[in-house]
């Protein structure tokens, strides 16, 4: 079944090979029958990517030219001023430090409670699941904004206040819900023959969970895994309520400081900080989106 | 089968760490705050039981009634953008570009990962008009027309709030469906075609019924999800201009946090809860509905 | 279906569980409030002297952090500085949520209406009052009386130091004034010509940053306080006039007309302060209302190519049949920083001591800001417009407030939102004076 891509290839090549005279005018038919195709995604990209290219030029120019001249100039000079501006900024080795401990500890929880709730929701078979499922879902309707008071307290009198727990705790909280929401949603659009089929040797449900449910959904997992990272990450709301010492500020709490009190913003050490920030997401993300193709190379369980 | 399947032990292994965080750290906090619905005060002054008098305020404040119709109004446009885009997007993936795909979609999920922020800073220099005009008026200057300044206007400010949203998610959602278009197993797929099934037809009649839970799924999530719009609106115009796309959550927060009149806060809150719940629900029973047919 | 039923037992114990220990808090005041009295001395000392500040706020940490290591250096031998770091938007809950477990740090910042005498932090005396705690340490006459005065009229009460102090009033760009004939415009009359000829001459008289809302609402405030006086604001918070009032509205209908001619160029009303200044600054614009914080910007040649000797400062004119002075300039001083009662003991009460005496030429060194306090050492090779303006300070007398200063949080938040709809003709003067009077009605 691993095979089944690698199979379809070579002979599609044979075929051509084989059909010389054929072959060339195939080939121009089947451009011309691709061509609304490659048109919609050279749209799609130019539309996503073109802003995204005005941030990184931005991340190159003096705030005089970034207020000056029109959005899409070249900076007059390549350098990088503002990364370093950028990276000398406060203490942003820790800001990034404390943004990973904080980020993976928290994206793992959220992956393996919640997938497993998915699957006892979704897969597991008694009675009141599906009133369950609401009430998990229940969480996805409260404003996030309600529960920073509270938790404040709770953390406060547990004498959590001082340290990065706050943080892991509530970011696993807030991703449970739609976690546990997605999974049930992706477990169900496996049909039920299959995890039957793959549970007749008689493996006891817990080991069929890990053994079947969590390999079965890698594509499924890694993605959500992947969405709770960005949003973790990229979360100021939680982090500036729950820490105060300057030693525990995370990447986009530093970030604040590159605003003043009168509302004037630093735009070139701002885009040089979030082009950073980009890169080492993207880096995260190729990693992640690696595994997804080799996830589905292997998935083969799927068919 | 069900034996296995229903294992006891194993449901409580599987859902007691999830119930349990969730019922301590999420319901409770969120009742505690929603029950503050019915007090006036914070929780520095201290609370004082005023009964209903928070919801009688609610329908009779104008502030407060205008960013209901923003919430809804942005929820219910967003949303059919955010879905629309990302199926055709996913669709894109699973059945034309295949394997080729991988570029493509981290290029799209890319604004994603963006902070809010630095988006809306740039959406704003976008449309900006004066002296460091931006594209959007150059190109409307080129057609002959006169710079807009999409900032001053409700209209313009939702436009570009939409566009902006948009663009930020669509590859989100199209990365979530793509998800839930692959676990389709391809025996299904194939013995349709087999049976003749192609292009439309095929999406129609096997693709969307298949993918249908995590479409729904998507559907419910980006509602609540954009009911509870807030950063992006405060960041780009700071709900402006005047208060006119101020959605219900910048209203809240504004309440209980800055004007720190917790109680009343919770009462928008509560509100906004019930709203993502009606939605929530008709969107399920259509569904179920649909499942009928 | 027993299986179900102990669950949902289980469910509801967990709730219930969660919910205890968070109403028993919830309910009344907090048992810290008001245990004790301010005043100096009377606290006792915490273990460290920790300082909570605004993330944005770069320089007054750092300033302190000097002043530990040099002038203060014994002060901090004895109990060293800690910092705490809050976002500027998120000051008001922080701190609530602060209060509410008794656990404010030494020295804070807040929010304006929390540490009035009817405030949140006020009410629950919270708050020290500095002018009797600097009168006990023999160190009240440090503080400039100007910046005393602004401070006691914005917060009813010596509960703030003013580690900033800034002056507002129109920077203008003498060179442009030159080319075109102008003369420093003593009346609104005077400026509105101005700006006539400047528009003719295709210049952009005066540039606010209209998306932040207040640099709009100063111009109205300005007016209304040359118009009806320095107690303009005063009056209408005690009740005494309303907005709605013919003199008011004036105010509002002048920053209309103001906007509608031209004067402030196009897209004032969505323009940043940092694009507001560059326009300014790079000559393409010939004003700006703004305080002396557009020093910093005006000190950075990467940023002034008009050259600062080119700038003038001028004070907002006078209305002409007004009863306001044109020598009133409006001032701030910069966010709240209290300290906590509590906490004031023996060695916070010698920090407060060496900041008071050391803080307004250490800030004036290092960072070029202009503050409250009396500047006890001759600081030297000050950029020029700088030393112009802090001598302004040191001489300012009856500084006026700003508009919303004596506003309550949300009519504020009104004024500087809705100024956006006043200016672009979307809400008529009227209009918008009687939104503001009914929420200014609402909230008393």
């Amino acid at each position: 079944m691993t095979v089944q891509p690698q199979v379809e290839n070579p002979s599609v090549t044979v075929l051509e090979r084989s059909e010389q005279p054929l072959r060339n005018r195939r080939r121009a038919r089947r451009a011309l029958k691709r061509l609304p195709v490659w048109t919609i995604v050279t749209i799609v990209v130019v539309v996503v990517l073109y802003p995204q290219v005005w941030m990184i030029l931005g991340s190159f120019k003096t705030q005089s030219e970034f207020l000056s001249n029109p959005a899409l100039s070249l900076p007059e000079n390549w350098i990088f001023d503002n990364y370093t501006t950028a990276l000398n900024n406060g203490n942003v080795s820790r800001n990034y430090l404390n943004s990973i401990l904080v980020t993976l500890p928290s994206v793992a929880l959220i992956v393996l409670i919640g997938v497993a709730a998915g699957y006892a929701l979704e897969v597991l078979v008694w009675r009141g699941r599906k009133g369950t499922l609401l009430y998990i879902l229940a969480g996805i309707m409260v404003p996030g904004q309600m529960i920073l008071v509270p938790l404040f307290t709770v953390y406060f009198r547990a004498g959590l206040t001082d340290s990065l727990w706050p943080l892991i705790i509530t970011y696993t909280v807030m991703g449970l819900p739609l976690t546990t929401f997605l999974m049930a949603a992706y477990f169900r659009s496996i049909p039920r023959e299959i995890f039957e089929a793959a549970t007749v040797d008689g493996s006891s449900p817990l080991r069929s969970f890990f053994v079947i449910g969590l390999p079965m959904m890698r594509n499924s997992i890694l993605t959500i895994g992947l969405v709770q990272f960005f949003s973790v990450w990229n979360d100021l709301l939680i982090a500036l309520t729950f820490t105060t010492r300057p030693d525990l500020a995370t990447i986009q709490v530093g970030l604040l400081s590159l605003s003043d009190q009168y509302g004037s913003t630093q735009y070139g050490p701002l885009f040089a900080a979030v082009s950073i920030n980009i890169v080492v997401l993207l880096i995260v993300f190729v990693f992640l989106n690696k595994k997804i193709m080799a996830g589905m190379a292997a998935g083969s369980v799927k068919g | 089968m069900n034996s296995v399947f229903g294992d006891r032990k194993t449901i409580i292994i599987l859902l007691a760490p999830a119930l349990l965080l969730y019922t301590l750290l999420k319901i409770g906090p969120v009742a505690w705050s929603l029950g503050l619905s019915f007090f006036e005060g914070n929780t520095l002054r201290g609370f004082e039981f005023v009964g209903v008098d928070n919801f009688t305020k609610f329908f009779t404040d104008d502030a407060a009634l205008q960013s209901l119709g923003v919430s809804v109004f942005f929820a219910i446009v967003a949303t059919a953008g955010q879905i629309l885009l990302g199926y055709l997007l996913a669709l894109l993936y699973v059945f034309v570009l295949r394997k080729g795909s991988s570029l493509l979609r981290t290029i799209v999920f890319f604004p994603a990962i963006l902070p809010t922020v630095a988006v809306a800073l740039l959406f704003r220099s976008f449309v900006a008009v004066g002296d460091n005009q931006g594209p959007v008026n150059d190109l409307i200057n080129l057609f002959g027309g006169e710079s807009v300044e999409f900032l001053a206007t409700t209209s313009g400010t939702m436009a570009t709030a939409l566009a902006m949203t948009l663009w930020g998610s669509m590859g989100f959602y199209a990365i979530l469906l793509y998800a839930g278009l692959l676990d389709i197993p391809d025996e299904i797929l194939e013995s349709a075609k087999l049976d003749g099934a192609n292009g439309l037809k095929l999406v129609r009649h096997i693709v969307v019924p298949l993918s249908l839970p995590i479409l729904l799924s998507s559907i419910i999530f980006s509602l609540n999800a954009t009911l509870k719009v807030f950063d992006s609106l405060l960041a780009l115009n700071n709900g402006g201009p005047g208060t006119s796309t101020a959605p219900l959550t910048l209203y809240m927060y504004r309440t209980a946090f800055e004007y720190a009149e917790y109680g009343y806060g919770s009462t928008i809150a509560l509100v906004l809860t019930l709203l993502c719940l009606v939605f929530t629900l008709a969107i399920f029973r259509s569904s179920q509905r649909k499942a009928e047919d | 279906m027993k299986a179900i039923r102990s669950r949902r037992v289980m469910v509801a114990t967990a709730v219930a569980l969660a919910l205890t220990p968070l109403s028993a808090c919830g309910g009344g005041a907090p048992q810290d409030a008001g245990s004790t009295a301010g005043g100096a001395g009377t606290g006792t000392d915490p273990s460290s002297f920790t300082i909570l500040t605004a993330n944005e706020n770069k320089a007054l940490p750092a300033t302190l952090d000097a002043l530990a290591k040099g002038a203060c250096s014994a002060e901090n031998a004895a109990l060293p500085i800690e910092h705490q770091k809050v976002a500027q938007a998120d000051v008001v809950q922080k701190v609530t949520l602060l209060a509410g477990q008794g656990a404010l740090p030494a020295h804070f910042i807040a929010g304006t209406a929390m540490v009035r005498p009817d405030g949140d932090l006020g009410k629950g005396d919270l708050v020290l009052d500095y002018k009797e705690a600097l009168e006990k340490l023999g160190a009240a006459d440090q503080l400039l009386p100007a910046a005393a005065a602004t401070v006691e009229n914005v917060y009813g009460g010596m509960v703030s130091l003013p580690y900033q102090y800034n002056v507002e009033g129109i920077w203008y760009n003498k060179q442009i004034f030159a080319d075109n004939g102008i003369e420093e415009p003593k009346t609104w009359d005077d400026l509105k010509e101005a700006n006539a000829k400047l528009s003719q001459a295709g210049i952009m008289p005066m540039t606010q940053a209209g998306a932040a809302g207040w640099p709009l609402t100063r111009l109205m405030g300005m007016y209304i306080f040359r118009n009806v006086g320095p107690d303009a604001m005063k009056d209408v918070r005690d009740g005494k006039a309303k907005l709605t009032d013919p003199k008011y509205v004036a105010g509002a209908k002048a920053l209309a007309d103001l906007a509608s001619s031209g004067s402030l160029g196009e897209g004032f009303s969505t323009r940043d302060a940092d694009t507001s200044a560059n326009l300014f600054l790079t000559g393409k614009a010939a004003m700006t209302y703004d305080g002396s914080w557009l020093l910093s910007s005006i000190n950075d040649p990467k940023r002034n190519t008009i050259r600062d000797t080119n700038i003038g400062f001028m004070p907002f004119p006078a209305v002409e049949g007004g009863s306001g002075s044109i020598d009133q300039y409006a001032a701030n001083a910069g966010a709240v920083m209290a300290m906590s009662p509590k906490q004031f003991g023996p060695k916070v009460g010698d920090w407060l001591k060496c900041i008071s005496e050391n803080y307004g030429a250490q800030a004036l060194k290092d960072s070029g800001t202009i503050s409250g306090f009396k500047v006890n050492e001759d600081v030297k090779e000050l950029p020029v417009m700088t030393s112009q303006i802090q001598e302004k300070i040191t001489e300012l007398k009856d500084p006026v407030l700003w508009f919303e200063a004596l506003l309550d949080p949300k009519s504020n938040s009104l004024a500087s939102t809705n100024v956006s709809l006043l200016t672009t003709g979307q809400m008529s003067a009227e209009d918008y004076m009687g939104a503001l009077q009914k929420s200014v009605d609402a909230a008393r």
